[in-house]
């Protein structure tokens, strides 16, 4: 096995004229946990399943689990689809029994995992219930056993945390990193930050159908300057603690806040304690994954704005 | 077992016992009920009918006292040999009053022929013209006139021997054929439609995606039909064990003495005794099979065609023109079991989706074996590349278009998406 579980690359795929995936490449390493984010529409499910061969791509390639056609190695992968189903008339054991055992499973093996999987989930109530029965968290809580019950070296998900309160969004979080212990890789898509930024060493951002970013989290964080918010002690002549600022920095209340590039942190704090406007609150943070992602996508459109417009303008003239 | 089978009998067996383990198929199971208690109430009011209406039907003959006796003699003589007995014939003796008109006008009885005046150039009145009751009537004065002219006869005193090695009648044969091919035919109308709404639940409940990445889609569709052809199979060997345990109750009831006097159980052990050409075992083994073949192929062609369809209404509007085919075949082989040399038969038996039937016929009439292991394997054939076709189609539409579940509304829908994406970007901000 090499060190990549997932290498999918330069896939595409039209749907008519419109081009739903443009040539997005993912490589995820052996064993590691990997988000794929992205806004709502952006092409993160049409690339999942062209990755594990749900959907033949237009253009591009995948490979799973080192270099094998992704039919050839159905019964290593887990995949829990973005649109959640299951047999309304079966019970909770049988279905991941069932969905076990097409991946090749046995049928009493996978019974016996399903209870044991769902009692440690906090689900042992319902483990011989119809899963018309259950909540909709609960009938994605079984889909998800289901998915993993054969204990896959692969494990793709889809917006998996979407729908679920948030004490099984937090059972899920340990169920993934239990199954990264176990040796497993996992590769799933959202577009919470928050889950990404506590689970993932390595995220994709896809925006608009291509691929726009791909790194660690601090790499993405990284994209923007650090925030500061700094509350001087004495407040009352804002001009002067202006100039001491970078040229920017815009005050709230008695907090002043504005941007700085890494290298400046430590002129900063001298010039601060240089001025002798004292200091009651100084933050020098990173900005959260979320307004890396927020600023990423809106770069994004403003260029397929800017593209718009210009488009518009060459229409007018012509 | 390779993974391909083993998740083909995976979801075979789940479909199996989503279908067994509900009360709606006991309901499926005992619809036949239904119908022979509905077929008996039927017969029975059609016998009542035919009953209160025997006995009125009449044809009339009016001749001379002279001519009475030798009227009914010849009757008699005749209307054994009839292949459709006539109505009862009353005479009467002509009186000057007797207007044949009048006679066949009387209320009271149907009145379909009467004859009248000498024999040598009687006066029938029909009811219809050129009918049957007519010409017997005809028939009669003939034969009383050459009776009376050839005098007394010695009685001819025939000696009857039957053939008891015969060997089964070509027309006999012609008609196990198509018994078979009838049979067949309505347990695939009655099993095989319903495969056409079996993709329908997935569609519906969204497992298809599981299904489509765990497993491939051959055997999703293969695996399918397994089930469908296992609830058949099942509901067949209900019915054959109901039927057998019947027969066999039946048969301990009744007193031997009683079956032996029946006029009945000599013509079925005649029936028994006929035999395909092929043999009873053989037949009735090959027949099974090509009932599973004639399953399996339109059972593939509904599912396949049913796949595409996105919504109940649609596959519910398929269920006129599925009915329509099966009915088409039927006809087609049914025809061609009439006529075993023809072209026509040898079309039936080529052309895949009447091929099991055709052959089942041929299998009443023709005593070759080997050709049916050749319209086994081209059938299988035929199966595999349906199953093929319907995948591919399935795969190039229905899964590739995202939402739009359906192969010729992808483009649309794309179409669509991408219209609202350039309308999106192109609004200022």
């Amino acid at each position: 096995m090499n060190d990549f579980s997932v290498e999918a690359d330069g896939l595409t795929k039209y749907f008519g004229d419109y081009k739903a995936v443009d040539q997005v490449s993912l490589a995820v390493p052996t064993g590691s946990i990997y988000g794929v984010l992205g806004p709502n529409g952006a092409g993160k499910t049409t690339s999942l399943r062209m990755t594990l061969g749900i959907i033949d791509p237009d253009a591009g390639t995948s490979r799973l689990l080192g270099g094998h056609k992704p039919q050839s190695v159905r019964h290593r992968i887990g995949y829990l689809p973005e649109e959640r189903g299951l047999y309304p008339g079966m019970k909770a054991r049988e279905a991941i029994a069932f969905m076990g055992a097409l991946r090749g499973l046995d049928w009493s093996e996978g019974r016996r995992r399903a209870a044991t999987f769902m009692t440690e989930l906090g689900l042992e109530r319902v483990i011989d219930a119809k899963i018309r029965k259950m909540s909709k968290g609960m009938a994605q809580m079984v889909q998800l056993i289901g998915s993993i019950v054969h204990a896959p070296d692969l494990i793709v998900l889809d917006e998996p945390f979407s729908g679920l309160d948030p004490v099984n969004q937090e059972r899920l979080e340990t169920l993934v990193r239990r199954e990264q212990a176990r040796g497993a890789t996992i590769l799933f898509s959202t577009h919470v930050m928050a889950h990404a930024e506590r689970l993932c060493d390595r995220i994709a951002i896809i925006a608009r159908s291509a691929r726009r970013f791909e790194g660690t989290v601090d790499e993405a964080r990284a994209l923007l300057p650090m925030q500061v918010r700094y509350t001087p002690r004495d407040a009352g002549d804002s001009a002067a603690v202006a100039a001491t600022l970078p040229a920017g920095a815009e005050r709230r209340g008695d907090a002043w806040h504005f941007a700085i590039e890494d290298d400046d942190v430590e002129p900063l704090l001298a010039r601060i304690t240089a001025s002798g406007h004292g200091v009651t609150g100084l933050s020098i943070s990173r900005p959260a994954l979320h307004d890396a992602f927020v600023h990423i996508v809106r770069q994004v459109d403003a260029s397929f704005d800017a593209d718009a417009a210009e488009d518009a303008i060459e229409e007018a003239s012509a | 077992m390779t993974p391909f089978i083993q998740s083909m009998f995976v979801i075979a067996r789940r479909d199996f016992l989503a279908i067994v383990a509900t009360p709606t198929f006991l309901l499926f199971l005992l619809a036949p009920l239904f119908m022979v208690g509905m077929g008996l109430a039927g017969g029975m009011g059609a016998s009542q009918l035919a009953d209160s209406a025997r006995g009125k039907g009449r044809i009339v003959a009016v001749a001379d006292p002279a001519e009475i006796e030798a009227l009914r003699a010849a009757d008699s003589r005749l209307r054994a040999v009839m292949p459709r007995e006539p109505a009862l014939l009353e005479l009467r003796v002509a009186t000057p009053a007797a207007d044949p008109v009048a006679i066949a006008r009387e209320k009271g009885s149907d009145t379909y022929a009467v004859m009248s005046g000498p024999l040598d150039a009687p006066r029938i009145v029909e009811r219809e013209a050129d009918s049957g009751s007519g010409r017997y009537l005809a028939l009669l004065a003939g034969e009383v006139r050459r009776a009376k002219a050839a005098g007394d006869l010695p009685p001819v005193t025939p000696r009857f021997e039957s053939l008891a090695s015969a060997g089964t009648s070509i027309a006999v044969q012609q008609s196990l054929g198509f018994g078979a091919v009838f049979v067949i035919f309505l347990l695939t109308l009655l099993l095989a439609g319903q495969t056409v709404s079996s993709l329908a639940e997935e569609k519906g409940n969204k497992v298809i995606e599981i299904l489509a990445a765990a497993v491939p889609l051959e055997s999703v569709f293969l695996g399918k039909l397994l089930g469908f052809l296992g609830v058949a199979v099942l509901f067949i060997a209900f019915w054959m064990a109901l039927a057998f345990g019947g027969g066999l109750i039946a048969a301990t009831q009744m007193d031997p003495a009683a079956i032996a006097a029946a006029g009945k159980a000599g013509k079925a052990a005649t029936a028994l005794a006929a035999m395909p050409a092929t043999g009873w075992p053989f037949f009735l083994g090959i027949g099974f099979i090509y009932f599973v073949m004639s399953f399996l192929l339109l059972g593939a062609v509904f599912l396949g065609v049913g796949a595409q369809a996105a919504t109940v209404r649609e596959i519910q509007m398929l269920s006129l023109p599925i009915t329509i085919f099966q009915v088409g075949m039927f006809s087609l082989c049914a025809a061609a079991a009439s006529a075993p040399d023809s072209g026509l038969a040898r079309f039936a038996q080529i052309f895949p989706f009447s091929s099991p039937l055709a052959m089942a016929a041929r299998a009443a009439t023709d005593d070759g074996q080997a050709v049916h292991l050749l319209a086994l394997g081209w059938q299988a054939l035929w199966v595999a590349l349906v199953i093929w076709i319907s995948v591919r189609l399935f795969r190039a539409g229905v899964l590739s278009s995202g939402g739009g579940w359906k192969f010729w509304r992808g483009a649309k829908a794309a179409a669509a998406a991408a219209a609202a994406v350039e309308a999106a970007s192109s609004q200022p901000r």
